[in-house]
């Protein structure tokens, strides 16, 4: 049983990297030039943890997508472990966004792409875990739960393009990190913390998997005993 | 053959809720009903200009009212047993979901056929009958987007245990996309009048949401429906 | 706004990001070592009830 043996490695090489990249975020890189001012340096994590989430997700689908084909309940486990992961760094992306907001607008709140995005994600990966709640039966849940996690997942580009493309009017605040691209002194510091963010997720994932296996563990030997 | 199956299938549905009728009036009734308790929710000052809320106040009326719908047509077939007896035939699950999409849809257009004068009455004050022919051809594409993705997902949850409640929550998350292009045009239309021109990126953007659906629908109907 | 003030949002975000990282962890590591526990009395209990060899 290897179980989880590779992810104090993972959390290790994580730590090690999101420390850095902190570091040359604050002692390295400069002090964004544009209104944010030092609000900006909240972006280091803030941005990899989204696109983290994203990962986790897209990590859903595929294993959706693979235990449909084969029915594989270790691609159920694998969809429910991504889509924890990908939903508490979702809540993360919600609550840093937010306090960059605040920072940056001086509101906590504003109905602004990649916000509304995420906040609709969170209610989405939500109703995953209520589906999943509901069903009792062991194989039709994971089933319903893949179809919904493939669904679900193509929805997100589709809701972020929505937010972007069809303008409603109002919108009191456009976010962006100081303009287009990112000058190269804080570019190394965020793909560092990118870097470090991505192990991070591949460390909650394979101890979460672990745990799973030992939940499997447990039912089976339940079940050979009789209980 | 398939074609056949759809009509029939589509036809069936029909005649069961036409001979009863019962949940077509209903649906009317607690769609002009929801009208009027918008109206009190909105109208906060004597003479308020609702002119620009009246596409949300429309497209919400209808989301809630195609909830309420298709769990009640699911929940008869499921409590009829009719789901099972068509499973036992060798029709192309397929052709069940797009039936089922069919059926629901013209239920929609139905009820869409009454309250659509009758909110005009209520709250549009612009004639906009030169934007009719605009007018239902983003109601129609808005339409399919809502009847694929209910069909779908009222599949899944009318076979959990509480499936009333589940639907809202599966649903509306994935449609805020539809709902933001939609309420758009729609108030558009109802405000100054426009042309197809400008709401072009609105309509493709409909478009693009319904065939990516239809689908993601085609693909994972099988799951859905069971064994 | 100050450096001062900013860095007070940016040290609020990171340790929002750090305490909710933790907590998870703390919160699964708990469930870890109680499932661990439960497979190491679960094991003891089927080898506990494995036919011995002369009876049956």
């Amino acid at each position: 049983m290897k179980k989880v043996l590779s992810a104090p490695a993972l959390f290790v090489g994580s730590g090690i990297f999101l420390v850095l990249g902190l570091l040359l975020a604050f002692w390295y890189s400069p002090v964004d030039a544009s209104t944010m001012g030092y609000s900006q340096k909240i972006l280091y994590f803030h941005a990899p943890i989204a696109t983290a989430a994203l990962l986790a997700f897209g990590v859903a689908f595929v294993a959706a997508v693979l235990f449909l084909r084969s029915q594989d309940p270790k691609w159920d486990r694998l969809g429910v472990v991504s889509v924890r992961v990908g939903l508490l760094f979702s809540v993360l992306v919600m609550a840093t966004g937010m306090i960059w907001g605040k920072a940056a607008w001086g509101v906590w709140w504003a109905w602004e792409p990649r916000l509304t995005t995420f906040l609709l994600v969170c209610f989405l990966y939500a109703a995953y875990f209520v589906l999943r709640s509901v069903v009792e039966e062991e194989q039709r849940r994971a089933t319903y739960a893949a179809v919904f996690a493939i669904i679900a997942f193509i929805d997100v580009p589709i809701t972020y393009l929505s937010t972007r493309l069809l303008p409603e009017g109002l919108h009191p605040v456009v976010l962006g990190p100081g303009g287009g691209g990112m000058p190269g002194n804080m570019l190394v510091s965020f793909m560092i913390s990118m870097f470090g963010m991505m192990l991070l997720l591949a460390a909650l994932i394979r101890r979460d998997l672990g745990i799973e296996d030992l939940k499997e563990r447990v039912a089976d030997l339940k079940n050979s005993i009789g209980g | 053959m398939g074609w056949l199956q759809f009509k029939a299938i589509v036809r069936k549905d029909l005649t069961r809720e036409l001979r009863t009728r019962d949940m077509l009036v209903s649906m009317i009734l607690f769609v002009l009903l929801a009208m009027v308790v918008f109206h009190y929710a909105f109208s906060v000052k004597e003479g308020v200009d609702l002119t620009y809320f009246t596409g949300g106040m429309l497209w919400a009326v209808f989301i809630f009212a195609m909830l309420l719908g298709l769990n009640r047509s699911f929940a008869q077939e499921k409590d009829e047993r009719c789901l099972d007896g068509l499973l036992l035939c060798p029709v192309d699950r397929v052709v069940i979901f797009l039936a089922k999409t069919a059926g629901n849809l013209i239920f929609l257009l139905i009820i869409q056929a009454v309250a659509v004068p009758v909110f005009t009455l209520f709250f549009v004050s612009r004639s906009y009958v030169a934007d009719l022919p605009l007018f239902l051809l983003v109601l129609l594409l808005a339409d399919l987007g809502i009847c694929a993705l209910g069909t779908l997902l009222a599949t899944i949850s009318m076979n959990t245990r509480s499936r009333d409640l589940l639907l809202p929550i599966l649903f509306l998350p994935l449609i805020v996309p539809v709902l933001i292009a939609v309420t758009a045009a729609t108030t558009t239309i109802f405000a100054t009048g426009t042309s197809l021109g400008s709401l072009a990126t609105r309509l493709l953007f409909l478009l693009g949401f319904d065939l990516i659906f239809m689908v993601a629908a085609y693909g994972t109907y099988d799951f859905a429906i069971g064994e | 706004m100050t450096i001062a003030e900013g860095a007070k949002y940016v040290a609020a975000a990171y340790a929002v990001i750090l305490v909710v990282l933790a907590a998870y962890y703390l919160v699964s590591a708990r469930r870890v070592s109680t499932l661990r526990r439960d497979v190491e009395l679960l094991e003891e209990e089927v080898r506990r009830r494995a036919p011995k060899p002369g009876t049956d």
